[in-house]
């Protein structure tokens, strides 16, 4: 026996009042959310490292191509800079050829303790333009170490050649340690420190002031006097103490922000 | 989003910033150099040095290109004193005119200017002497053939003027003749 339409219309109406009535609120469909939710959730970094990692790439360079040569090159400038006992008047010191030999074993010792690596900053994959900008880094920081030694080492006499034997010594025995980065940064910490401490707290307290004559400064400061002459100890102003200071932060400073590579 | 630099939100390129890291690192780099060659006094004293060595690289092109010209203006005022005997002043308006020392007239009259400051009828003044004949050999350096056109100089040619020094510097028997006051200055 065959069913009408209007049969079969009505026996599906019965059969939907039948169902039991279930309350309740729409709820949005949440396995695409959760996936998503999942994946950042994948996609943040964990570890140290990872994080380390995710921030390298987000880079784009501009503390490496624009601060760290902006640091340097500061250091460069403030490191030579004396102010003058009599009128604070600005002094110039160019540095001396050491400064320079001692700035060379100092950009080995970093290469050598992995600070930098050669192949990360220089390297024939590298478009030729990061590769130039890469050398003006470092071309910075060379003077930037000249520099910073020429601020830490006294400008003449007795002084100078103890100071400068120390620097050489301390030096040439790192040449030939196996060094980290990190502790290698510490160690220069403390050897700059130490060297700041030596020459612009303690060998600055034994100069005499400026004074008008000999006589008067002998008489006045007799042991100063005498100190002064025999160390020939250079006269400035207290000032270049404080700029000596900032330019020893900025230098440890700009290390601290180097990368060991370029490479993302 | 918020913690994010303003270079990464304009997102420049790791090529622009590298750019612009060199230029900046050169030009800084520059101004150091400068800084330690003039060595300025004071932060008052820096835009003095930097007219003084703008003046400098422009004389220095002028020569390179071969435009290079004595400051006329100051060369008369050191002619002008110059015939009033004011050798003093002289020198130095000669000095201002030719900063470079290249032209030979004007290196030529402040050698004459020792000369004629120097000369005593008893007896010359040797530091100016010395002075003067240093200053000859310059002119020589620069043009041997030199001849002055000016009518009230006796001695025109360097050579001539350098034999009035040497002779002044040397002591010998003719020092003792009396009859020495009465030559005259050339």
């Amino acid at each position: 026996m065959e069913m009408t339409d209007a049969e079969t219309r009505r026996r599906a109406d019965a059969q939907t009042n039948q169902l039991p009535v279930i309350d309740g609120e729409l709820v949005e469909d949440s396995d695409s959310a959760d996936a998503a939710l999942i994946h950042s959730e994948n996609k943040k970094p964990k570890t140290k490292n990872q994080k380390y990692e995710a921030e390298r790439r987000a880079d784009n360079g501009q503390t490496r191509y624009i601060f760290l040569p902006l640091i340097f090159l500061t250091v460069a400038l403030l490191g030579g800079l004396r102010l003058s006992a009599e009128d604070d008047a600005f002094l110039f010191l160019k540095p001396a050829l050491v400064c320079l030999i001692y700035a060379t074993f100092l950009l080995i010792l970093f290469f050598r303790a992995g600070l930098l690596r050669l192949d990360g900053w220089f390297s024939e994959s590298f478009p030729t333009l990061k590769n130039v900008a890469n050398a003006t880094v470092l071309l910075a920081l060379f003077f930037a170490s000249a520099q910073i030694f020429n601020s830490l080492l006294p400008e003449r006499g007795l002084p100078f050649w103890i100071f400068a034997f120390c620097f050489f010594w301390t030096l040439w025995n790192n040449l030939f340690v196996e060094f980290q980065g990190k502790r290698l940064l510490q160690s220069l910490g403390s050897v700059f420190a130490l060297a700041f401490v030596a020459k612009y707290l303690i060998l600055s307290r034994l100069t005499a002031p400026a004074s008008a004559s000999w006589w008067r400064g002998l008489l006045e400061n007799p042991t100063q006097e005498a100190l002064t002459w025999f160390l020939d100890l250079p006269r400035f102003s207290a000032g270049t103490g404080y700029i000596q200071f900032f330019a020893v932060i900025l230098y440890l400073l700009g290390l601290y922000l180097t990368p060991a590579t370029t490479k993302k | 989003m918020y913690s994010k630099s303003v270079w990464q939100i304009i997102t420049v390129k790791e090529r622009h910033i590298q750019i612009l890291g060199i230029v900046l690192g050169a030009f800084y780099a520059i101004f150091i150099a400068w800084l330690y060659l003039v060595e300025p006094k004071s932060i008052e004293e820096v835009p003095a040095k930097a007219q003084e060595s703008i003046e400098n690289v422009t004389t220095k092109t002028q020569i390179a290109i071969g435009t290079y010209e004595i400051d006329r203006a100051k060369f008369n005022e050191g002619l002008a004193a110059f015939r009033q005997d004011n050798f003093i002043v002289a020198r130095d308006n000669f000095e201002k005119s030719d900063p470079e020392r290249r032209d030979a007239q004007t290196q030529f009259y402040i050698a004459y200017s020792f000369y004629r400051q120097g000369f005593g009828r008893v007896s010359n003044d040797d530091a100016l002497f010395k002075q003067g004949l240093e200053q000859m050999n310059r002119v020589i350096a620069l043009d041997k053939n030199f001849k002055s056109g000016d009518a009230d100089l006796q001695l025109k040619t360097p050579i001539e003027l350098k034999n009035e020094f040497e002779e002044g510097l040397k002591v010998t028997a003719t020092d003792f003749n009396p009859f020495k006051v009465l030559r005259e200055r050339k």
